[in-house]
């Protein structure tokens, strides 16, 4: 598969939401629809337009915009979670999202069969979860919680654990919205260390924050999005366009 | 194809894995009895219809042990109940991880279905014991029942795909099964026979009901000794694997769709 240099494709991707049906459908609104006999108002919105880029291998790329400007939007494109109704991406490589920490846990389950289910949901292996077990449970702390139900856990050590988990993989490219640091002041330096190395480390990254100072830092390339439109693509000058642009 | 399938599996087998043990550890977790629920559980309903249509309405069935042939009705139709039951929240109720992380959303329905099944097919224990108790007995024939019990999965699967995908676009569909369901209960011959319906009418729309036909087939083994006739092979068969092809087809087209529904 690996005929190109590049690791992710973006081609012409447009992503289209309808807003009238996300409020959520019922026979009943169904009834006072049909009995309205109105046709239905097209309630559209282009949560991005025509964005296309390329990422090579090893590339650390960051998406700066204003809040609603598409950026989870594309990340949940690239991750494979939504399709797009335009365009098309492709993936090379295996694709480790770090969007929302914790979503797998079951809460019945102990510490101990929650890190299985959850390496399982990410795409892991049980023999990889095998041979890290020892490692997320050195790196959450919880060694003496292993075998407690994890709705007995404070949401600090939940928060410890779901972070554990989902570092463990070297993946080849790693989807990061927002640099997560979670638990306890020492906690939160741990996680923010460890991820800024997974970052650091080679692996090619798209990358969303709020945080300038962070994208400045970390990114070889800077995509700028706003309202679903790509306005600029290029280096760190990219940030003080937008700073300006914001401030101006 | 097949390197996609192989693909898939050795992928997806261990989530798959994860999800029905989970069932598992969850169902039985806070009981004292435990797993010992999947063998005593059928018995107790059983024993709990069989009070009531005996002694109440006097139902009967010539030939054959009354109890054996509830116990025979209920472990299929409860199979399928359960399974689809679990199935049609199941894609809903996971949301939040279809939203985060991809995954096959099949994986859902599929995973309550083999969990189900697990429970099916410990509840033969009960089912066998009721058969060797009432002095109804066993036969070379029952090799023939995994067959049905294919089927019936094939079926079972197939129809929850269908309804997890209704489901999502039409949350009442959750208490419309459940009125679904009762009515299937009884438009199943499993507490009565269905030698009472002289209507033929009737009887041609009872004849029109996949489980019906899962039901005849085991019934011809452990009850009546025989090989179940032809046609009853092919109901079966192309029940069974018609709903599952026409799950999968309506799964598949609907699936991207899911995530504008959350």
């Amino acid at each position: 598969m690996g005929t190109s240099e590049y690791m992710i494709e973006v081609e012409n991707v447009s992503m289209r939401f309808n807003l009238g049906i996300e409020k959520g459908f019922s026979l009943k609104q169904w009834f006072v629809d049909v009995g309205k006999r109105k046709k239905k108002i097209k309630n559209e919105f282009w949560a991005l337009t025509d964005v296309d880029f390329k990422v090579k291998r090893g590339e650390v790329i960051g998406f700066i915009g204003s809040n609603g400007a598409g950026k989870s939007t594309l990340l949940k494109i690239v991750a494979g979670v939504m399709k797009p109704t335009k365009g098309d991406v492709k993936a090379y490589g295996n694709i480790c999202p770090m969007i929302e920490l914790g979503a797998g846990f079951d809460p019945q389950l102990t510490a101990r069969e929650n890190i299985y289910l959850n390496g399982a949901i990410m795409g892991y292996s049980k023999e990889l979860i095998d041979s890290k077990f020892q490692e997320i449970v050195d790196f959450s702390e919880l060694h003496d919680f292993l075998e407690v139900p994890v709705q007995n856990f404070s949401s600090g050590m939940v928060a410890r654990l779901a972070f554990s988990v989902a570092t463990i993989v070297d993946p080849e490219i790693l989807i990061v919205d927002e640099i997560l640091s979670v638990g306890d002041m020492a906690f939160q330096a741990k996680s923010e260390e460890k991820m800024l190395s997974m970052i650091g480390g080679g692996t090619t990254v798209l990358f969303v924050s709020h945080s300038i100072e962070q994208i400045r830092k970390m990114c070889d390339t800077v995509v700028w999005l706003d309202h679903g439109v790509v306005q600029k693509i290029g280096g760190k000058e990219v940030c003080d366009e937008y700073i300006t642009k914001m401030l101006g | 194809m097949f390197n996609n399938i192989k693909y898939v599996w050795k992928k997806y087998s261990f989530l798959l894995n994860q999800l029905v043990s989970r069932d598992f550890k969850v169902k039985y977790k806070r009981s004292v009895l435990g797993v010992f629920w999947s063998l005593l559980y059928p018995v107790l309903t059983m024993a709990v219809m069989a009070l009531v249509f005996t002694n109440v309405f006097k139902f009967s069935t010539p030939g054959v042990n009354y109890l054996a042939y509830l116990m025979s009705g209920l472990v299929i139709f409860n199979y399928f109940s359960e399974a689809s039951n679990l199935s049609m929240s199941s894609v809903v109720a996971n949301f939040s991880l279809i939203n985060k992380v991809y995954m096959p959303k099949y994986i859902f329905p599929l995973s309550k279905c083999i969990f189900v099944g697990i429970n099916f097919l410990l509840s033969q224990i009960p089912l066998y014991v009721i058969l060797l108790a009432t002095g109804t007995g066993i036969n070379i024939y029952h090799l023939l029942l995994p067959f049905a019990y294919l089927c019936l999965f094939m079926f079972t699967l197939g129809f929850s795909l269908v309804l997890s995908t209704v489901a999502v676009f039409l949350r009442d569909m959750f208490y419309i099964y459940g009125v679904v369901i009762s009515l299937w209960t009884y438009m199943t011959p499993i507490m009565y026979d269905i030698a009472i319906i002289d209507n033929p009418y009737l009887l041609f729309i009872f004849k029109l009901n996949p489980m019906y036909w899962f039901t005849y087939f085991s019934r011809r083994i452990m009850l009546y000794h025989t090989i179940p006739e032809i046609n009853a092979w092919l109901y079966c068969f192309i029940f069974g694997f018609g709903f599952l092809i026409l799950g999968v087809i309506v799964f598949k087209k609907n699936q991207n769709k899911f995530i504008y529904y959350v």
